[in-house]
C-alpha cells in the first residue's frame, strides 16, 4: 500500500496588529503580501482579504474590546495548495458576534433585523472553511483558502467546512 | 485611523437626479460623512440617487450596514438608489448580500443616467 504524505506546512508570514480600529487594513495587507506567491487567483485573494479584514475586525473589537495594549496576533502558512490564516485574540472562549439567523436583506429593510451583522456571514462565504478554537484565553479563528482552484460560486448559505475536534462555525 | 477617510462629493443632474461620488473607505465611521451626502442629495425633491463607487479603496460589514441604512431612508422618501463602478469584487459583495436587488447596479455613469432617465 502506498501511502502520500502531506506536505509540512510552511510559514509565510506571523505578525500582530494593535487592537485599533482600522488596524485589519494592516492585517490584510500583510496577508496579501505573504501570499502573493501561492498561486491564488485575483479574486480569490480578494475574498481571502475580505474575511481576514473582518476576522481582524472582530478580534479587535469583540475578542480584545479595543485595548490597544493587547494584539491580534496573525499567522499565514501554507499547507499542500491550502493557504490557512489564524487569526487569535485573548478573549477567551467567546461567541462570534452576529446574528443567530442569516442576515437577511429585506427583514433589515423592514426593520426587524439591525442593519449591520454582516461580518460574520461575508468570513463564511469569502473563504472555503472557517473554524474556531479556544485554548484557554487564545481564541483563533482559523480561515482556509485553497490555492489553484475556481472560486466557489456564490451562494446565500454558503458554508463553512471543517474538520476534527475543532469547532466549526 | 480614527475617523472616516472617506470623501462624499454630491452632484445634482437635472432636476430629480444626484450623484454622490465616494472616494476612499466605506465603514461603520463613514455614517455622518454618508449621511450628510444623503441629505445634500435628496434635499430638493430628488427621486433617484445614483451612488458612485469608482473611487472605493475599501468597504467593510459595517460599511454595508450603512448601505442598508441608508437604503431605509430612501425607501421612506419613495427614492430609488442606483449604483456604478464597482469592482468585481464588492459587485459579487452586492450579490452575496442581496443588495443588488434592492440598488440597481450599472457598469458606468452613462448607463447609470439613462437608467435613471426611464
Amino acid at each position: 500500500m502506498t501511502s502520500v504524505a502531506r506536505p509540512a506546512p510552511r510559514r509565510l508570514a506571523s505578525f500582530a496588529v494593535a487592537s485599533e480600529p482600522g488596524n485589519e487594513r494592516l492585517a490584510l495587507a500583510q496577508v496579501a503580501e505573504a501570499v502573493a506567491a501561492s498561486g491564488l487567483a485575483p479574486a480569490r485573494l480578494e475574498r481571502l482579504k475580505t474575511a481576514v479584514a473582518e476576522a481582524t475586525m472582530n478580534a479587535i473589537e469583540h475578542g480584545n474590546r479595543g485595548r490597544p495594549e493587547i494584539p491580534v496576533d496573525v499567522e499565514v502558512t501554507q499547507e499542500g495548495d491550502d493557504i490557512i490564516v489564524a487569526i487569535t485574540d485573548l478573549g477567551g472562549e467567546h461567541a462570534l458576534p452576529g446574528p443567530v439567523e442569516e442576515p437577511d436583506l429585506l427583514l433589515k429593510l423592514e426593520g426587524e433585523q439591525r442593519a449591520r451583522g454582516w461580518g460574520l456571514f461575508l468570513i463564511r462565504n469569502m473563504v472555503d472553511a472557517m473554524q474556531v478554537r479556544t485554548d484557554g484565553v487564545r481564541h483563533t479563528i482559523q480561515l482556509t483558502m485553497r490555492a489553484g482552484t475556481a472560486a466557489a460560486p456564490v451562494s446565500q448559505t454558503g458554508g463553512s467546512q471543517g474538520g476534527g475536534d475543532e469547532e466549526d462555525v | 485611523m480614527d475617523g472616516p477617510m472617506v470623501t462624499m462629493g454630491v452632484r445634482h443632474l437635472g432636476g430629480q437626479v444626484a450623484v454622490v461620488d465616494i472616494k476612499g473607505e466605506v465603514t461603520a465611521a463613514c455614517e455622518p460623512v454618508l449621511m450628510s451626502a444623503y441629505e445634500e442629495a435628496g434635499g430638493l425633491g430628488t427621486s433617484r440617487l445614483v451612488l458612485n463607487f469608482a473611487g472605493l479603496e475599501y468597504m467593510n460589514s459595517g460599511g454595508i450596514g450603512m448601505i442598508v441604512t441608508l437604503l431605509v431612508r430612501a425607501n421612506r422618501q419613495r427614492q430609488q438608489l442606483a449604483a456604478y463602478g464597482l469592482s468585481d469584487h464588492y459587485r459579487e459583495i452586492f450579490e452575496l448580500t442581496r443588495l443588488d436587488e434592492a440598488i440597481t447596479i450599472y457598469d458606468d455613469e452613462a448607463s447609470a443616467l439613462v437608467g435613471a432617465a426611464t
